[in-house]
């Protein structure tokens, strides 16, 4: 019994690091630039499906196949930024969640033209013989998610608050206006944002689609839920969405495992109504007050 | 009656369609479809376009008065009238519990937290397999009859459900130039100064939600009759995206615009049938640039030519006053 | 006393934006709340209006508390405002946007507007009529049928006067009506004011404009960093040395007639 429970938790971890990464996407696009980024999860599936395209047949060796598949998705998140939301200026939150949306479906159906219908995986990082400990295993790449996840904070983390680009775009999400005033190129540090997004999203495709295969449809689930971590966490706190997506991940393996698989795209929303209901600001986030 | 010339514009053109063209298959089979999602985005416009909120989850609303009508009339042997007062009542109900907490949010927490029930609706449809048939859905749904005349056939479809259009956008047009029309439009404009004015917002916000869920429940409703069949694809989170775009693209606080939504974004997936695999992808493109080029819709468009063309040329400041 | 407060006190944060505040204002006053930037007025009148609610202290109207209430229900007392920032909506008609202030004097509910019943139309002319009367009064009868967003500048601090007075409130908080405004027109709302008086609304008024405020004011609060400096009539303040040490400032002339 508590072999299975650590089993879902191994395996709650590794879903975790995924919504993880999605919501840290989030949160980074949200403070630079007060948008909801639903097309956040069609950047792990691009990433996934380029880095899968790539190394197919006789194709591309892994490493620069994963290299070039983030490097495509950054520029997409690049022109997501350039082409669909800078022109969208002055308008309302429902209009920029609808190019978000619109963003996401256009994504999609790029990726249904190129790759069509079917499911596919990228092989192993390193084998799949798996690891025993005790009773409860482990797939070599359920390290590979974990451990690249936390490299990945940890250099997002790093970014933010140690160097001088970071703490620049950190100025920006604070006040715009006063960014600008000492000097800061506010277009190029929100291009940065959705870029550095953009690869987070990638990094998770990449990682994670050995494990659990990846489709043209792949980013929808993913988008929402990371959302939904981001939100739980404290919307605008990239730490906090990083420790809302890991709990997610966590609460969702449980609950499929111990009561029911079926429910289990149930409940982020139903995690995400409740901290909306009762506590907006989320687990780490401050509490806003409205100016009038 | 000046202030229905719209109304009358529309039902003379409703009734005039099947008459010119009998038998049509455009008319008659997408001209229903077309107008079942009218219905619906004529709800949703009074929710989005008037009130200024958000709702993408409204499509939840569509399956509970679909699988109402469907449930009880397969397994219960309801009177199909009955099951179509039950799923009003079950839509109602359903915005009513649920509209203060998630009205009281704003801006995207309230778009995803709307995302958020109409997902989770969607989902217990698929798992309760017991009661909704799951992903397999309900078929052999019963004909509705009016005075024991069954409606069977398209033509009839179409009847119906043009006289059901015409009647919501009565009701619509009708509520928009009154005193609780001008509340919800004052809630959109400005909530703070409306509720100086003496408006319970909450309240309104509540009541415009409930509406458009009950208008939602009784295309619902028509729909499971009509296809005779349900199943959970129709009521998805992209049902509620397609029924946003509709009144985005329409035109906000216009129920012609929404009208007019619906029927372009019918049209469309029969015009991209050449297209098929570039559907989702043209569908994407569309909504983005609707919403960066035309935020205010085609209705909006229009209207903003319209008044720019009756010339705010040659005026100076303090008009109105004369010279002291 | 139309409006008293005692002990009034709310902060935001470590930042105390009312501390400890007392004052009457009579019925039929213009009552002045004067103030450098940052002296809690605004804070005040969202106070007044139900938007925040003060941290301790008691607040009443007419005899009735304000405190705990909501917005649109103290609106239903009496009690009407203009804003700083421009309120009005952008989405409707002039003559909509002061129909709109007629709401609480109004009944008919969502049945009446669905079906529009006989009783539903004669009241929406009775609403049409109050609110041609205000815009009258505020001298935008010429502009009723124009959309709120053709408007220039003064023409809509006017409509937001007209909207409120709609509402035939007792008490009308004014905040900054003068803001933006030019000399000419300034000088019309100085008139606007005193015709509102004229008509037994009690005025309180936020403005920076010192000489409207001289002029038009019966009596004048004085706030400093969230208290009370002074109060009194124009003449009292004016030659009051603290007020003049802390807001006045040195030698200042402005226009008295």
């Amino acid at each position: 019994m508590w072999d299975q429970i650590l089993q879902f938790v191994l395996t709650g971890i590794t879903l975790g690091s995924t919504y993880a990464l999605v919501a840290l996407g989030f949160a980074i696009i949200y403070n630079a630039s007060d948008v909801v980024n639903l097309a956040q999860g069609e950047f792990v599936m691009l990433g996934a499906m380029s880095a899968i395209a790539l190394t197919a047949g006789e194709g591309v060796p892994l490493v620069p196949a994963i290299l070039v598949a983030v490097l495509v998705t950054m520029v997409v998140g690049l022109m997501l930024q350039r082409f669909a939301i800078a022109p969208a200026r002055g308008i309302t939150v429902v209009g920029t969640i609808i190019i978000t949306i619109g963003a996401s479906i256009f994504l999609r159906g790029l990726a249904l033209l190129l790759w069509g219908k079917d499911i596919h995986a990228l092989p192993h990082f390193s084998g799949e013989s798996p690891i025993r400990l005790g009773n409860v295993t482990l797939l070599p790449q359920n390290l590979w998610v974990m451990g690249g996840t936390a490299v990945l904070v940890l250099a997002v983390h790093l970014f933010f608050n140690r160097t001088l680009l970071g703490k620049a775009i950190l100025a920006c999400s604070c006040n715009k206006a006063a960014a600008q005033l000492v000097g800061i190129d506010v277009g190029r540090m929100l291009l940065v944002a959705y870029g550095l997004s953009a690869m987070l999203g990638a990094m998770a495709g990449v990682l994670v689609t050995p494990i659990t295969f990846t489709s043209y449809d792949a980013g929808i689930m993913l988008g929402l839920k990371g959302f939904s971590a981001a939100v739980l966490g404290g919307m605008g706190n990239p730490m906090g969405a990083v420790a809302g997506g890991l709990v997610l991940g966590l609460v969702e393996s449980l609950a499929a495992g111990l009561i029911s698989s079926g429910y289990k795209d149930a409940i982020a929303f139903v995690i995400l109504l409740l901290v909306l209901f009762l506590r907006p600001s989320g687990l780490f986030g401050r509490a806003s007050a409205e100016r009038v | 009656m000046k202030r229905l010339r719209g109304w009358w514009l529309l039902a003379v053109l409703l009734a005039a369609l099947p008459l010119i063209f009998p038998g049509n298959y455009y008319i008659n089979v997408v001209g229903s479809s077309a107008g079942l999602f009218a219905i619906l985005a004529v709800g949703l416009n009074l929710l989005m376009g008037y009130a200024g909120q958000i709702s993408l989850g409204h499509a939840a609303f569509f399956g509970l008065g679909a699988y109402a009508s469907a449930i009880l009339t397969t397994r219960y042997g309801w009177n199909p009238w009955s099951a179509l007062g039950a799923g009003l009542v079950l839509s109602g109900l359903v915005a009513y519990l649920i509209a203060r907490p998630i009205l009281g949010l704003k801006g995207h927490y309230l778009a995803m937290a709307t995302l958020g029930f109409g997902i989770i609706v969607h989902i217990i449809l698929v798992q309760t397999g017991g009661l909704t048939g799951g992903p397999d859905g309900i078929g052999e749904i019963p004909p509705l009859s009016i005075f024991g005349w069954a409606i069977d056939s398209d033509e009839r479809w179409y009847g119906v459900i043009a006289v059901t259009l015409l009647l919501v956008v009565l009701l619509a047009l009708n509520l928009m130039d009154s005193r609780t029309g001008r509340a919800l439009r004052a809630l959109h404009g400005a909530e703070v100064a409306a509720a100086m004015m003496g408006i319970d917002t909450a309240g309104a916000k509540t009541a415009v939600f409930v509406l458009a869920a009950l208008t939602a429940g009784l295309a619902g409703s028509l729909f499971a009759h009509q296809q005779a069949f349900v199943s959970p694809d129709s009521f998805s989170f992209f049902v509620s995206i397609e029924l946003v775009t509709m009144v985005v693209l329409g035109g906000m606080a216009s129920s012609f615009g929404a009208i007019l939504g619906a029927v372009l974004l019918t049209l469309l997936p029969e015009l991209l049938v050449v297209f098929e695999d570039y559907e989702v992808l043209i569908f994407g493109a569309i909504l983005m640039l609707i919403m960066i080029f035309l935020p205010q819709g085609i209705a909006g468009g229009l209207r903003d030519l319209w008044q720019s063309r009756r010339g705010l040329l040659g005026r100076k400041g303090g008009v109105g006053q004369d010279a002291a | 006393m139309l409006l008293e407060a005692s002990g009034l006190t709310k902060s935001f944060g470590g930042v105390t934006a009312i501390a400890d505040l007392d004052f009457l204002v009579p019925e039929g006053l213009v009552y002045a709340v004067i103030g450098p930037n940052g002296a809690g007025k605004t804070t005040l009148f969202n106070m007044l209006s139900g938007i925040y609610r003060p941290d301790e202290g008691r607040l009443t109207f007419a005899g009735q508390t304000l405190i705990g209430q909501a917005t649109h229900q103290i609106a239903r007392l009496g009690l009407s405002r203009t804003f700083q920032n421009l309120q009005i909506f952008f989405n409707m008609s002039v003559l909509e946007n002061v129909m709109v202030g007629c709401h609480a004097r109004a009944r008919t509910g969502l049945a009446g507007a669905l079906l529009r019943l006989p009783r539903m139309r004669r009241e929406e002319e009775q609403i049409r009529q109050w609110a041609g009367e205000a815009l009258d009064f505020c001298d935008l009868g010429g502009l009723k049928g124009r959309q709120a967003s053709e408007l220039p500048y003064g023409a809509l601090k006017r409509l937001e006067i007209a909207r409120a007075l709609a509402a035939r409130p007792r008490l009308l908080l004014m905040d900054e009506p003068a803001a933006g405004l030019n000399d000419t027109e300034t000088l019309e709302m100085r008139g606007l004011i005193r015709r509102i008086r004229d008509q037994g609304i009690t005025v309180l008024l936020v403005e920076h404009n010192m000489g409207l405020v001289m002029q038009v004011s019966d009596r004048i609060l004085v706030l400093d960093y969230g208290s009370r400096l002074a109060e009194g009539t124009p003449a009292e303040v004016r030659a009051n040395p603290q007020v003049i040490a802390a807001y006045l400032g040195g030698e200042v002339h402005y226009a008295v007639e």
